[in-house]
């Protein structure tokens, strides 16, 4: 009774590039978005750097096509920019699109107005342009706002299931689709870099204020990024009707809690060796079918060392190429499993598989290696994707190429 | 696949945690703002973790474990919890150090503790559930998300038993902020004049919910969820009222099989239009009760309302403080459904049932 489900479009903006173009360019010529913060007003912005979207709210707004001082959050406008262009990709109707679900993830959502207009905001007597911004902090505005804009009704979520978040929002689109709850649904997540999150991260000690290094014995942490990606999901008969293709099939997909700390993952990786075999099994695939690995890899002592063990535990001396794709875009948090869901589909359209920069010494506890050039491999079918966050939450994602 | 609520663990502002008397003593507030009665934690958390945890994950564990208690289950397969704002006084908190500091010297602590997924995540290591864990956060519909996944996850065979709820506090930066966008009464008044004052705005809430969902039913099984349905915003009343028929006729269901429905009114004057409108004569042998004078409004708050909808077909009986047009007393309630809406924009309709055997009058 379960139907298939294709992904036939996407659309990212990230600190590398406005568009699935401009980020596949980068990806490609190893430009990474890592640098002072231009944007966010920070005390820490000339010491902490991130991967900013170097675009002003103003202009964004001008990207998104919708005005200026309506109250959009940074993150709806980030995610107005991918929806649009994932809508554009796959080519749906204004009609699809109405009749179509929204899925979307988020931590941060509207924090960074919250933050900059909180005295006023709880000012009653207090008048200004940051009206617009009231209730606005929360996930589901970001949400709400894009089904606004797109006449989204029936079927509206919000995933806030911290770094895996983006990950789990399209399981869930996943599961509409092939339940026949729903023929199309738009998945993914938007972010927007905070002070809260900055400092947040920055109190945990995991920010490296040097560019990340996933997978290397002296990384030292992550850098934080901004972003927002969306997938669009679909029946086969949905995309068929109308003579569209699908880029890739969501093939397999797990989610899983580890349940061993609030902030850390289990240092052999339980989680996430459980996310990915039961994705694999979903897929009713094999270690030997998996062409490329998109790994999680936030280049923290914690995260590089239980999802390497994993990695290495489930595919040992006939590991995949993998690599994490963070130092690029900086972790875009509750956005990074659509981010990076883009990447997997580019790869696959390109042919080639993108680096881990800033590779340079191998883990002690590791035999295997991530992939440091751009490389054309001649087999690229299937392409697993990890995500994983605060509270044990452990995704995993699997594409198959159409 | 059927979907049966085989417990549920409520700490709302009456005294609902023990699952034993049936609102029969109400609690009163005359501050526009109601605030959870609530249990002795130490019956449900240990005391190493009692200290560390804030008032919202101690509500979260005490609500969670009070129903996997009521249900007979210690691990449940999976975890799916939802809230409309969060740990608000936590990220308050940690936001207003970190203005007033300067963003130096922060401590992680109240940032850790207010990431939406706290909750579901400790419950996880507190029951040692390795099994599906995810959270929605979102206004109006994250409690209803959570409830559809889970119906979702049975059906998929992936799970036996979830634990599905919601939590969200009356918390004082979103009051300001409401009663601002005049979503709250502008006077003061007691909660238990809620639906007489006719004015517009509501009064604020809160609430921590948790429900056992289960492919089989139990000797202890409260009631049947058979179905959900949620609209964003309709454009108009007209397209608000098909979405309802269309869903009972999903259902195979006229108005008429329906004997009890519970109105999400928030007694304000102007956003409980439509779902007044909605309910007026349509349904003519439904009992109607009504909950918000009693738990505030709050974005979660269907949780509240599918906790008294089970309450009432499981011990088939409507309290006093929540009936707004009675029936006629000796007839079975077998089909429940809930009406709600969060500030005229989210609605949501959810169906619940019971199979009639072995129901007598009392």
């Amino acid at each position: 009774m379960s139907r298939r489900v294709f992904i036939t479009g996407y659309g990212v903006i990230t600190a590398i590039g406005n568009n699935a173009e401009e980020n596949c360019t980068s990806l490609i010529h190893r430009r990474c978005g890592f640098g002072k913060l231009d944007f966010l007003e920070t005390v820490h912005r000339d010491r902490l750097f991130a991967c900013e979207v170097k675009l002003s709210d103003d202009a964004l707004c001008r990207l998104a096509g919708v005005s200026i001082g309506a109250g959009y959050t940074r993150t709806t406008l980030l995610g107005l920019v991918a929806a649009k262009e994932a809508i554009a990709a796959a080519g749906l109707s204004d009609a699809d699109v109405q009749h179509a679900g929204l899925i979307s993830a988020t931590t941060a959502g509207g924090i960074r107005e919250l933050e900059r207009h909180f005295y006023d905001l709880q000012d009653p007597g207090k008048k200004g342009a940051f009206v617009a911004y009231l209730d606005t902090a929360d996930p589901g505005e970001h949400t709400e706002r894009l089904a606004e804009y797109f006449h989204i009704k029936k079927c509206l979520g919000t995933v806030s299931n911290a770094c895996s978040s983006a990950a789990n929002a399209i399981i869930l689109g996943e599961r509409l689709v092939a339940h026949g709850e729903i023929d199309c649904v738009i998945c993914g997540g938007a972010e927007a870099l905070s002070k809260v999150t900055i400092n947040g991260f920055n109190a945990l000690m995991i920010l490296d204020r040097e560019h990340c290094k996933p997978f290397d014995e002296n990384r030292n942490g992550l850098n934080l990024g901004e972003g927002a990606a969306y997938i669009v999901l679909e029946s086969e008969g949905s995309f068929q009707r109308s003579g569209r293709r699908a880029i890739a099939e969501l093939a397999g997909y797990a989610n899983v809690n580890e349940a061993f700390h609030q902030t850390a993952s289990s240092p052999q990786g339980t989680g996430a060796l459980e996310a990915m075999k039961r994705t694999l099994a979903k897929a009713g695939m094999d270690t030997a079918d998996i062409d490329y690995i998109n790994a999680h890899g936030t280049a923290t002592e914690n995260n590089d060392l239980s999802e390497g063990l994993a990695i290495q535990r489930l595919f040992g001396d006939r590991t995949p190429p993998f690599s994490s794709t963070k130092p690029y875009t900086g972790h875009t948090t509750s956005a990074a499993g659509s981010v990076e869901a883009a990447f997997c589909l580019m790869a696959f359209q390109q042919g080639c598989l993108f680096p881990n920069i800033n590779f340079q010494q191998p883990m002690k506890e590791l035999d295997i290696q991530p992939l440091t050039e751009v490389t054309h491999p001649v087999r690229l079918r299937n392409i697993l994707s990890n995500s994983f966050g605060f509270g044990g939450s452990a995704a995993s994602l699997l594409f198959a190429k159409c | 696949m059927a979907c049966y609520i085989n417990g549920a663990g409520m700490i709302s502002p009456q005294r609902t945690y023990d699952n034993e008397a049936f609102l029969t003593d109400i609690a009163s507030y005359d501050r526009n703002v109601l605030t959870c009665l609530l249990p002795n934690f130490k019956d449900y958390i240990h005391p190493f973790q009692l200290r560390r945890l804030s008032r919202m994950l101690c509500m979260g564990l005490a609500a969670a474990t009070i129903c996997l208690r009521e249900a007979g289950i210690e691990t449940p397969d999976a975890v799916i919890a939802a809230t409309g704002y969060g740990f608000q006084e936590d990220m308050a908190k940690f936001l207003t150090e970190m203005l007033e500091q300067d963003e130096q010297q922060l401590t992680p602590s109240y940032f850790m503790q207010s990431t939406y997924n706290a909750l579901a995540g400790l419950i996880a290591l507190s029951v040692k559930c390795l099994g599906y864990n995810t959270t929605y956060a979102g206004k109006g519909f994250a409690f209803e998300t959570a409830l559809q996944d889970a119906m979702m996850l049975l059906r998929e065979q992936e799970a036996q038993h979830i634990l599905a709820g919601s939590f969200d506090e009356a918390s004082p930066v979103q009051f300001r902020e409401y009663a601002r966008l005049g979503y709250f009464k502008k006077e003061t008044i007691s909660n238990l004049q809620l639906f007489d004052c006719q004015t517009p705005g509501t009064i604020q809430g809160e609430g921590v919910a948790f429900f056992t969902l289960s492919a089989v039913s139990a000797p202890h099984t409260w009631c049947r969820l058979k179905g959900i349905r949620t609209i964003h915003k309709p454009v108009d009343y007209r397209e608000l009222s098909e979405a309802l028929t269309t869903f009972l006729a999903r259902h195979g269901l006229t108005p008429g099989a329906i004997d009890v429905v519970v109105n999400g009114a928030s007694g304000d004057v102007i956003r409980d239009r439509w779902n007044t409108a909605l309910l007026q004569d349509a349904f003519p042998n439904a009992a109607e009760v009504r909950f918000k004078h009693l738990c505030g409004e709050y974005a979660t708050a269907t949780s509240f309302a599918l906790w008294l909808g089970a309450m009432i077909l499981m011990r088939q009986a409507i309290p006093d403080a929540v009936q707004a047009r009675p029936v006629h007393p000796c007839r079975k309630v077998k089909t429940v459904l809930i009406c709600n809406h969060f500030l005229g924009k989210h609605y949501a309709f959810l169906l619940l049932d019971r199979e009639a055997n072995g129901f007598s009058c009392p």
